[in-house]
């Protein structure tokens, strides 16, 4: 069997098309994309989950969004002024936007919805520093902030669950009751759950004039299909073989040896995701031998990251150790993994582990279990006993936010090292992660909150990562990806966070 | 002993002529040659198996079936053959621990629900409330809740069998209750207990001995849903279901991986069906197949 | 006739309670809750807490039984937690899916189980009784979700005559239904197909040497009508006997198929409750597929009589 597969090609091919002029456009078409899952809600202020993100970000849209390197930049506003001591914001709204309703978006509507989410916004702690929100006519809104904070910009747009403005009527609702209602390129038109979500073009969209083309969340968003199916298929053959006998034009997410195959077959482009998320392997630190730094590292020193990412994620992983991804201004390289077996036996045994089972608790996405399995052959090896323990999501975050029942826990984080620093260091605040509280990590994230100047951030997140990796505070055992495979059809098609369908256009 | 004594111990068939009709049926001796040789698989794994069953060679990941890995390897790298051969004893072991806990529990249920007339509504009604379930629905919720472990897998496909086992086992005992013999033990003093386990156990015990046999049988095939739906026991151990469920993702590009698991199963599951089957011509040619 | 419906549904009553306190029983044990399923993996204590208290999870276990109840009273099975409506519109909207699915595999399952049960009658002891006694043994043997996953690797993606998943109401293009319901339904019902086989293979071999199949032979009739009219007429008797049993394993087997299938119907919609702890669907949809169970085997037993008169109604 020939290991060697180049997706290079396919993905310089795609870029070049992205770079192309406009004039090879073609309007109409509904394209069909199969998901693993449904979103657990259309309200896009009560999910912070990954699954929601792809369809309500198509519905809805924020004051600022991240572009595609991840900046804060305006969406809905066209921009903000800071009073001199930074607890000022004066956002300016755009002018003609219109809601799906057909109702003119106005300050009222933004103060109700950002009202809203502090009140039942899943990530309600992204406005945790806003003391007052007023309009100021109808095309202004004015926030002020009870202390200044760095990352405020960064965090009204962040996409996690976003602070999405929906019309004031819509707002009033309790949360998880609003309807879809949005003033995004795409319009909400029914949902059957288990079966799909279908959007269609919302002809009364302006894109925003600020900009030429899409870029990230925010820039011109210009549709040219009619409308976007979302079908959950959990089966990954099933989404596989939808896609490959035309009822589907894109599958969102592939395993690699799918896109092995399909690589060659010029009725497909493969798209890569990389990085997605980064493999975080969390300790117990409330227990032993979690508690001890020493068990820890030995942990770190047994583990191949390249042997479990390459098994987990194949084709599509990368070892970079790193908290936030490559092209984040913060990136900085973090080195190779450091592998040692006596290394490792020597800290075991300072550690006082007695052999004693240990609980690697994991939810039942096979990639997880895959990581999971791998490091319980890999700490044999030391002499770390583990049993595996595979629940589904509800039982396993349950299990992972109390002190007791776990020793383990692996799973991915996505959307914190795209938001930057002060999202990743936020998890590890007050021990909610690790289930022991750092006053070091609580002090470097308040600092990193306040401090202005990006240079202090950097030497905040490096000292951060510096004492991840010291104490193995938690793993990170490198970056993974998605692979996405599109139909031929489906042209000018750009990876991001979400599968964006707006720029795109079938032929 | 006495004439009356002699009259109260029920009809006992000799073990020897009911081995020698098992003998001369074939769906029975098949059903049992194909079980045999999956048991011999899955006891033999130990020596026979040519890999470590949870060792991956990095490698050898996703090989097709050939010279080396006669059954191909999964994405770990390891061998499917030696992972099949692993999966059955546990799988077997599973199956076998649910048929003895739905015997046990429905015997002992059913038997006092048929023999106490006082209890049969109280018992029969929960009975039925259990079975208004569907038997897999039933599986699934219990695992969800005590967690997928080898023996809360036994315990959830246990709890969804037993109900009609234990209506299996009161028809009987209903039967055996107006039998002459078994008033005649009243009528001697025979203690409750006693004539529970001598006479209405005795007589339940055809029955019985064939929907374990199917009980058997549905435990493989819903462990391998459990499996599937991800509630099942937790890696690395290997089980039919959890190979199948660790080669879905890849169906279209490593079919291999799933396709032999399966294959045991239905190896597995049909030796135990003609078992079945045998026992119940031999045993007794009234009852009919249940479904699962 | 109508006394016996009516007091046999009353009886059922106190089963259908019954099933709602062992599901309530599961549910109290079953660890978290949907509140996890909105949020990410870094999500904060305070944040779940606030989801919890907007999904009334906050309340004790014993008042939210007690609401269930009051509710239910009320003919209301309350609101689905994740699905953005009540849940019996999430029940109704699922059922057509899961009833034509599922009568499609019924008709399968009859139609093709009673052929090859009656010819292996009539070839009793033949090549042709044992191979198709022999494959109705293998469909009763046949994993479902393995067989799904086997169809589709080598119908669906190849030959391009079946979808690989996914569902159209019959209602918005009947050939479309057709095209995505047929492996589902074959898939369905290979278990019921053995079955059927075997049922009436047996059902026939005893009703052909009943005295009425001899006299009518002896009255010169036809061999085929012999068969037809009276061999299988009577044989059926039996099969309709077992059709409840064959609904719930149906609904039952569902599940699965549906979950291989992409297709949404009340299978998916409980086991996905399950894994997201949807409570208000679990509890709702569990006692659904019980009052449909019993309803089933209710019109069962009346058919029974209805077909055999020397059943009495008691």
């Amino acid at each position: 069997m020939t290991q060697h597969f180049r997706l290079t090609a396919v993905v310089a091919g795609l870029a070049a098309f992205a770079a192309w002029p406009a004039a090879a456009q073609k309007a109409g078409g509904d394209i069909v994309i199969t998901m693993v899952q449904a979103p657990p809600s259309l309200d896009a202020h009560v999910s912070s989950a990954q699954v929601a993100r792809n369809v309500n970000l198509h519905i809805f849209e924020t004051l600022y969004a991240r572009d595609e390197t991840a900046k804060p930049v305006p969406d809905l506003a066209t921009g903000v002024e800071v009073s001199a001591d930074g607890l000022t914001y004066v956002f300016t709204l755009r002018q003609g936007v219109k809601f799906h309703n057909g109702k003119a978006l106005t300050s009222e509507d933004v103060v109700a919805s950002l009202e809203r989410f502090r009140k039942v916004g899943a990530s309600a702690t992204l406005l945790a520093a806003v003391d007052t929100i007023a309009a100021d006519g109808p095309g202004k809104v004015v926030v002020k902030l009870k202390s200044v904070q760095s990352t405020f910009l960064g965090n009204l747009s962040s996409p996690r669950s976003p602070i999405a403005i929906m019309p004031a009527e819509e707002a009033a609702k309790p949360g998880g009751q609003a309807r879809p209602i949005g003033t995004g390129p795409f319009k909400f038109v029914d949902y059957k759950p288990d079966s799909h979500v279908k959007l269609e073009k919302f002809a009364d969209y302006v894109p925003n004039p600020a900009y030429k083309e899409r870029d990230g969340f925010a820039g011109a968003k210009i549709v040219h299909v009619n409308s976007v199916t979302f079908r959950f298929v959990p089966e990954a053959g099933a989404r596989t073989a939808a896609l490959e006998s035309g009822e589907s034009h894109f599958n969102e997410t592939a395993d690699g040896p799918t896109a092995k195959r399909l690589a060659g077959n010029a009725a497909f482009q493969i798209v890569k995701v990389l990085p997605f998320a980064l493999q975080v392997v969390k300790f117990n630190h409330a227990q032993a031998p979690g508690a001890n730094a020493d068990f820890r590292r030995a942990v770190a020193l047994a583990l191949d990251p390249d042997e479990i990412m390459a098994i987990a994620y194949p084709d599509i992983y990368k070892l970079d150790h790193a908290w936030v991804y490559p092209g984040s201004p913060f990136h900085r390289d973090r080195g190779a993994w450091k592998r040692d077996a006596t290394a490792a036996k020597a800290a075991l045994a300072k550690s006082g582990y007695k052999g004693e089972k240990l609980t690697f608790i994991v939810d039942s996405f096979r990639p997880n279990v895959d990581v999971a399995t791998v490091m319980q052959q890999q700490l044999q090896a030391i002499g770390v006993a583990i049993d595996i323990k595979v629940a589904d999501w509800p039982t396993v975050s349950k299990i992972g936010f109390t002190d007791e029942g776990w020793n383990f826990w692996t799973h991915g984080f996505g959307i914190e090292p795209f938001e930057g620093p002060a999202s990743v260091i936020s998890p590890w605040v007050k021990g909610t992660s690790q289930r022991k509280a750092d006053p070091r990590i609580d002090a470097m994230f308040d600092r990193i909150n306040s401090e202005m100047k990006p240079e202090e951030q950097q030497k905040i997140f490096d000292s951060f990562q510096d004492l991840m990796r010291d104490e193995a505070v938690a793993l990170n055992l490198g970056d993974y990806g998605l692979f996405q495979i599109a139909s031929a059809k489906l042209k000018n098609f750009k990876p991001y966070r979400i599968p964006r369908m707006w720029g795109v256009w079938l032929e | 002993m006495s004439a009356l004594a002699a009259a109260a111990r029920p009809p006992s068939r000799p073990w020897r002529e009911l081995a020698a009709r098992l003998r001369a049926n074939p769906s029975f001796m098949l059903g049992a040659a194909l079980l045999a040789a999956m048991a011999a698989l899955a006891i033999s794994a130990d020596w026979l198996a040519p890999f470590d069953p949870l060792r991956g060679s990095a490698r050898a990941r996703m090989t097709a079936p050939g010279a080396t890995y006669w059954l191909g390897t999964d994405h770990f790298g390891r061998d499917i053959l030696s992972r099949v051969m692993h999966g059955a004893r546990l799988s077997l072991l599973i199956g076998l621990a649910v048929m003895i806990v739905t015997g046990l529990a429905g015997t002992a249920i059913g038997a006092v629900a048929g023999y106490f007339r006082a209890l049969d509504g109280p018992i029969m009604r929960l009975m039925d409330a259990f079975m208004a379930f569907p038997p897999i629905i039933l599986a699934i919720a219990i695992s969800a809740t005590l967690g997928g472990s080898v023996t809360n897998v036994i315990i959830a496909l246990s709890i969804a069998a037993t109900p009609h086992t234990a209506r299996v086992v009161r028809a009987a005992a209903l039967v055996a209750r107006e039998m002459d013999y078994v008033e005649a033990a009243r009528a001697i003093g025979a203690s409750h207990a006693r004539i529970l386990v001598r006479h209405v156990l005795a007589n339940s015990l055809a029955p019985l001995i064939v929907r374990l046999t199917y009980v058997f049988a549905i435990a493989i095939l819903n462990e391998a849903v459990l499996s599937y739906i991800g509630v099942g026991p937790p890696p690395p151990t290997p089980t039919f279901g959890a190979i199948i469920a660790n080669g879905r993702d890849f169906i279209l590009e490593a079919p291999w991986i799933t396709l032999a698991p399966g294959l045991a199963i239905v190896v597995s599951v049909l030796g135990l069906n003609l078992m079945g089957d045998g026992l119940r011509d031999v045993l007794d040619p009234r009852l009919r197949t249940p479904l699962r | 006739m109508l006394g016996f419906a009516l007091r046999r549904a009353a009886a059922s009553i106190p089963v259908l309670l019954l099933v709602s306190l062992i599901t309530f029983g599961l549910l109290w044990l079953v660890p978290g809750d949907p509140a996890s399923v909105f949020l990410d993996a870094s999500a904060t204590p305070e944040a779940i807490e606030r989801i919890r208290r907007e999904l009334g999870l906050d309340k004790p276990f014993p008042a939210r039984m007690a609401d269930w109840y009051w509710r239910l009273l009320h003919g209301d099975l309350g609101r689905s937690l994740l699905l953005d409506r009540g849940v019996t519109e999430a029940i109704l909207e699922r059922l057509p899916v899961t009833l034509s699915l599922a009568a499609l595999a019924f008709a399968l399952a009859t139609a093709l189980g009673v052929a090859a049960g009656a010819l292996a009658a009539i070839r009793h002891g033949r090549a042709a009784d044992r191979s198709l006694m022999t494959l109705a043994l293998l469909g009763l043997s046949i994993p479902e979700f393995w067989l799904g996953l086997v169809l589709i690797w080598t119908l669906a993606v190849g030959s391009g005559l079946f979808p690989a998943g996914g569902y159209v109401p019959f209602t918005e293009s009947p050939w479309r239904w057709a095209r995505h319901v047929t492996l589902p339904a074959f898939t369905l019902a290979c278990v019921q197909m053995g079955f059927i086989a075997r049922m009436t293979r047996s059902a026939m071999l005893e009703t052909l040497g009943q005295d009425y199949v001899r006299t009518a032979r002896a009255k010169g009739l036809p061999e085929s009508r012999v068969l037809t009219r009276h061999a299988l007429g009577n044989a059926l008797v039996p099969i309709v006997t077992v059709m409840g049993i064959m609904v719930g394993a149906l609904l039952g087997n569902a599940v699965v198929t549906e979950q291989v299938f992409a297709i949404p119907g009340v299978g998916r919609l409980i086991i996905g409750a399950v894994l997201s702890r949807d409570f208000p669907v679990i509890q709702g949809g569990l006692l659904f597929l019980a009052l449909v169970y019993l309803a089933v085997n209710l019109v069962v037993d009346i058919l029974y009589a209805a077909v055999d008169p020397r059943v009495r109604l008691e």
